[in-house]
């Protein structure tokens, strides 16, 4: 064995770890990213690195390890601490996974600080938004959250009454297919309809009423046409609307073109969809307290109130903005990410575009319901 | 009773048959029982060759992406699947062409080894080969054909190209351009990697022999080594032009994918465990010898350049060194394939290591030696079980989802499915019908999936916000892809589809499947695609690929001339007395 040699096993080996050092001390941020943005040693030295690590581990869903950090522990269990994060009963948090958060410092003294913690779940159906006010307290060296725990909602025992309106369907029979229904659709008619141009695209908004005595799934597609009535585009409402539509129930509708110019389009071509489905009336959900807040922060809040009696999974509030003259000017919505428990209010914030706010003087909202049994 | 063993039964190397016995004994069982079914990507390779059996000239599927061209992979090990389908079954064809490779494998490193040390210690490394986790894991665990077919008729090109380089044999260069040409046309990362990883150690090493024995001048060593390298190349853009022309044509731009083989191990232990501990297993005992014999040999000096620089990629964000040499690529490349090569670059540092194990320490260094192989394989193997590749569709039979879409013109529609984890593609071959998924994420064009760096959408929540972007952006565009079916085995995607348009209409296998329909889609057409290839692309990607390994096979088959072998120098451990007599 030569002396260089040695020398090499020496250097290869000292650089190999090395770079395992400065990799695990400084990762990159697909690295980091893995490790759900924390450092080989978590440090809490601040009230914001304190918040930061919590909300990584709650993003690693580590409950264990961000429950043991709490300084309130004591005051509720590990089940609590996670059920009050992913819901206590199957709803979008359920599955959600933590995209990613931001950390505010809202106040601070030599031994507590108050810090502001946004939380941007991923859900299936999109980004939803939670905003927590940390109280953050010194220990020692280190910093612990108080985690303002939400407890799990007492619904107190009683009788719901249930004589709500229900629509079954007999099907030709158990063998044959479900396409093979041969049965009239129900009668669906555009309300109202009309295109505007906003920075994203062409928007169509309008409503859609069920004319029929029978309820309808619907959905409403449409095509825009250029000047030689060739198509330039095709989309549809997608979750932009209420899919079921009880008989005489009304419900708007959002269609968006992306990137297309209004000025392109000489007509439009609307095509509402509907199908005979069976539905019920219930869960009836009732709107309580709803204000239209003007600029700067225009917006409809207000809240959902589910008066069944049994557990909706996930809902979707739809808010139609309406002029002075009663035409449409806007449609949005908001997906609520925590199951709504019967009897007890559950509040929405949908935003409303800023140039739009002053242009609205009425709105109506509907409120489309998943549950684990079915939709609606 | 007193028992002797002379020195010459010492040095003698062990019989290749007997590791390929071995091999066999491992794996054939675990063949005959399809245990790679169950790995992320061995229903893959299976549904493109189902392709290529059925449309052996016509590399472009629509059954995936509503429409891809097979051009984006190269073909070989699944065009042997296709060919032998006929007699075995495509399932079990998988399985014949899979264990051909494990056994090839053995007498690459065999010969690869034998370059490096003594055929005896050469043929541990064989031995060890049976055993090496990384093996196991890419076979039963990740399910990469390719990777794991070209690299042993890479290894066994090796020898060929140093024969070639020292010795100038007309023979040998023939044979090593045409195992590289095959070796390419199996798996083109391996060509290109191997090119650093094993093909210049070996350049280096017969430069430094250049002297011994029969002398070859430097400009002839330089004129030698470049004119394999040419004669190569063109051979290898020849045999696999349709693949270079889709990737030149319509490179990957994709927003990268995660995968957690990037991560860093220590940050992140889980996968540390996943990335490092099961394809090395027992190996990471031998790093420092590998380190400390690789630095004070010279000889092995290049060798142990191989393997570091694939030990360091392997790691994936351990190190800096993966970003840095790799840029764009590591968020594109996974990196478990360098554990594997750096696996297969350290055999021949084993094999040194356990020949010298077995002369000084005799029975208690056999039997040491066992247990860690046999736990490093047997620990690689049952992985699968552990940390499941089948993305929650354990259990899941797609049988009836598919006669499902083959009755009453549902495969007129495209269709999706959710959580059917690596059964996506098991569904493609049993069904007619064509969907907007797959999971040959280098192969799609659809903008909807390109965009958001989620993977299959079968598996959109398990790429968090990306994935779930991409879901909802296909769903949004279903009507343009005639998509009306969705297949979910996983319950957590319902809110999105009844928010969405979509009505449950059936369900299937016990309940555990539900069929989602949208109303007022349109039936699905063929996309006039631009990558559709060409008809003469087709009849070259059906020809050249396969008759490469084809044209293998056959100068293989020319007898090597016997050379008067040069006294050639083997590292050994100076302080060893090989062969001492024992009582």
């Amino acid at each position: 064995m030569n002396k260089s040699g040695r020398l090499l096993a020496v250097i290869l080996g000292a650089v190999t770890v090395a770079l395992i050092v400065i990799g695990t001390l400084d990762p990159s941020s697909t690295a980091l990213a893995y490790a759900g943005g924390q450092g080989l040693v978590p440090s809490s030295s601040t009230p914001e690195l304190a918040v930061r690590d919590l909300a990584a581990e709650i993003g690693m869903r580590e409950w264990g390890r961000a429950y043991g950090s709490l300084a309130n522990k004591a005051e509720f269990t590990e089940q609590n601490f996670q059920n009050d994060l992913t819901g206590y009963y199957l709803s979008l948090r359920t599955y959600a996974t933590l995209d990613h958060f931001q950390v505010r410092p809202l106040h601070a003294t030599a031994n507590d600080a108050e810090m502001r913690l946004v939380l941007y779940w991923s859900t299936v159906v999109g980004t939803s938004v939670s905003t927590r006010d940390l109280h953050v307290v010194r220990d020692g060296d280190h910093w612990d959250v108080d985690w303002p725990v939400a407890k799990k909602p007492d619904v107190p025992p009683q009788v719901i009454p249930v004589n709500y309106l229900r629509w079954d369907v007999i099907y030709p029979g158990a063998g044959d297919d479900w396409g093979e229904q041969n049965v009239e659709a129900p009668h669906v008619r555009i309300v109202d309809m009309h295109p505007v141009q906003r920075a994203e695209g062409v928007v169509i908004l309008g409503e859609l009423l069920n004319e029929d005595i029978v309820p309808a799934y619907v959905s409403v597609n449409a095509t825009l046409l250029d000047k030689e009535q060739h198509p330039i585009a095709s989309a549809g409402s997608f979750d932009k609307i209420s899919h079921i539509l009880l008989p005489k129930q009304v419900t708007p509708f959002f269609i968006i073109f992306p990137n297309a110019q209004l000025s392109d389009v000489k007509s439009i071509r609307m095509t509402p969809f509907s199908t005979l489905v069976p539905a019920s009336a219930d869960p009836v959900i009732a709107i309580d307290n709803e204000h239209l807040n003007p600029v700067p922060d225009p917006s409809l809040t207000g809240q959902v109130i589910n008066q069944s009696g049994q557990v909706v999974n996930v809902a979707h509030v739809l808010g139609t903005f309406y002029d002075k003259s009663g035409q449409v000017v806007w449609v949005a919505g908001e997906y609520l990410d925590r199951a709504l428990l019967p009897q007890t209010p559950e509040a929405f914030d949908i935003h409303i575009p800023e140039d739009l706010a002053r242009d609205i003087s009425s709105e109506r909202t509907v409120v489309a319901t998943y549950s684990e049994r079915g939709e609606q | 009773m007193q028992k002797t063993e002379s020195i010459e039964a010492s040095q003698r190397p062990i019989p290749i048959s007997l590791s390929l016995l071995l091999a066999t004994a491992v794996n054939l069982p675990l063949m005959l029982m399809k245990l790679p079914l169950k790995s992320y990507d061995t229903n893959f390779h299976i549904f493109f060759a189902s392709h290529y059996l059925h449309h052996w000239f016509d590399p472009w599927n629509p059954k995936w992406y509503a429409g891809f061209s097979q051009t984006t992979y190269p073909p070989l090990p699944q065009q042997w699947v296709a060919a032998l389908s006929p007699i075995f079954g495509l399932e079990m064809a998988y399985m014949a062409v899979q264990f051909a490779a494990i056994l090839l494998l053995v007498v690459g490193v065999y010969r690869f080894a034998k370059l490096w040390v003594s055929p005896r210690a050469a043929s541990y490394a064989a031995l060890a080969t049976v055993f090496v986790g990384a093996e196991s894991f890419l076979v039963y665990s990740a399910g990469q054909l390719g990777t794991t077919c070209a690299a042993p008729i890479y290894l066994n090109a090796l020898p060929f190209l140093y024969e070639w380089v020292r010795h100038g044999k007309g023979r040998s260069f023939l044979k090593a351009a045409v195992l590289f040409t095959a070796a390419a046309t199996a798996h083109h990362a391996t060509l290109l990697f191997g090119s650093f990883f094993f093909a210049l150690p070996v350049l280096a090493l017969a430069y430094f022999d250049r002297s011994e024995g029969e002398r070859v001048a430097p400009p002839a060593f330089v004129a030698r080594a470049l004119a394999i390298t040419v004669v190569t190349a063109a051979a290898i853009a020849v045999a696999l032009l349709p693949f270079w022309i889709a990737l030149i044509h319509y490179p990957v731009t994709q927003t990268p994918i995660p995968h957690p083989s990037r991560a860093n191990y220590i940050l992140s232990p889980q996968w540390g465990l996943n990335y490092f501990i099961v394809p090395y297993g027992a190996m990471i005992l031998a790093l420092p010898f590998i380190f400390w014999r690789g630095s004070t040999t010279p000889r092995l000096r290049p060798l142990l350049f191989g393997f570091w620089v694939a030990f360091l990629l392997g790691l994936g964000g351990t190190t800096p060194v993966g970003p840095i040499l790799l840029g764009r690529a590591f968020e594109v490349l996974t990196m478990e394939r360098f554990s594997y090569w750096a696996a297969l670059l350290a055999l021949p540092f084993i094999g040194l290591l356990a020949s010298e194990l077995v002369a000084r320490y005799r029975t208690r260094a056999i039997v040491g030696l066992s247990v860690a192989a046999a736990f490093t394989c047997g620990f690689a193997v049952a992985w699968s079980t552990y940390l499941s590749p089948e993305g929650g569709a354990e259990g899941l039979d797609v049988k009836s989802v598919a006669a499902w879409l083959n009755r009453d013109g549902h495969d007129q529609y495209r269709y999706v499915t959710l959580g059917f984890g690596n059964q996506i593609s098991h569904l493609a071959r049993l069904t007619d019908a064509d969907s907007v998924d797959g999971e040959w994420n280098s192969g799609r064009m659809l903008p909807e999936l390109t965009r958001y760096g989620g993977g299959a959408l079968t598996n959109s929540k398990f790429f968090n916000k990306p994935g779930l972007d991409a879901l909802r952006a296909m769903l949004t565009d279903a009507d343009h892809y005639g998509l009306k079916w969705v297949f979910v085995h996983d319950p957590s995607y319902n809110p999105l589809l009844a928010f969405a348009g979509w009505r449950q209409v059936d369900s299937l296998d016990d309940n555990t499947v539900a069929v989602w329909s949208k109303d007022g889609v349109p039936p699905a057409t063929p996309l006039n695609a631009p990558q559709i290839p060409p008809r003469w692309q087709g009849i070259m990607w059906g020809i050249c690929p396969f008759g490469s390994s084809i044209l293998a096979i056959l100068v293989l088959l020319i007898p090597e001339k016997k050379r008067q072998e040069a006294a050639q120098e083997y590292p050994v451990d100076e302080n060893l007395v090989p062969g001492r007599m024992v009582s």
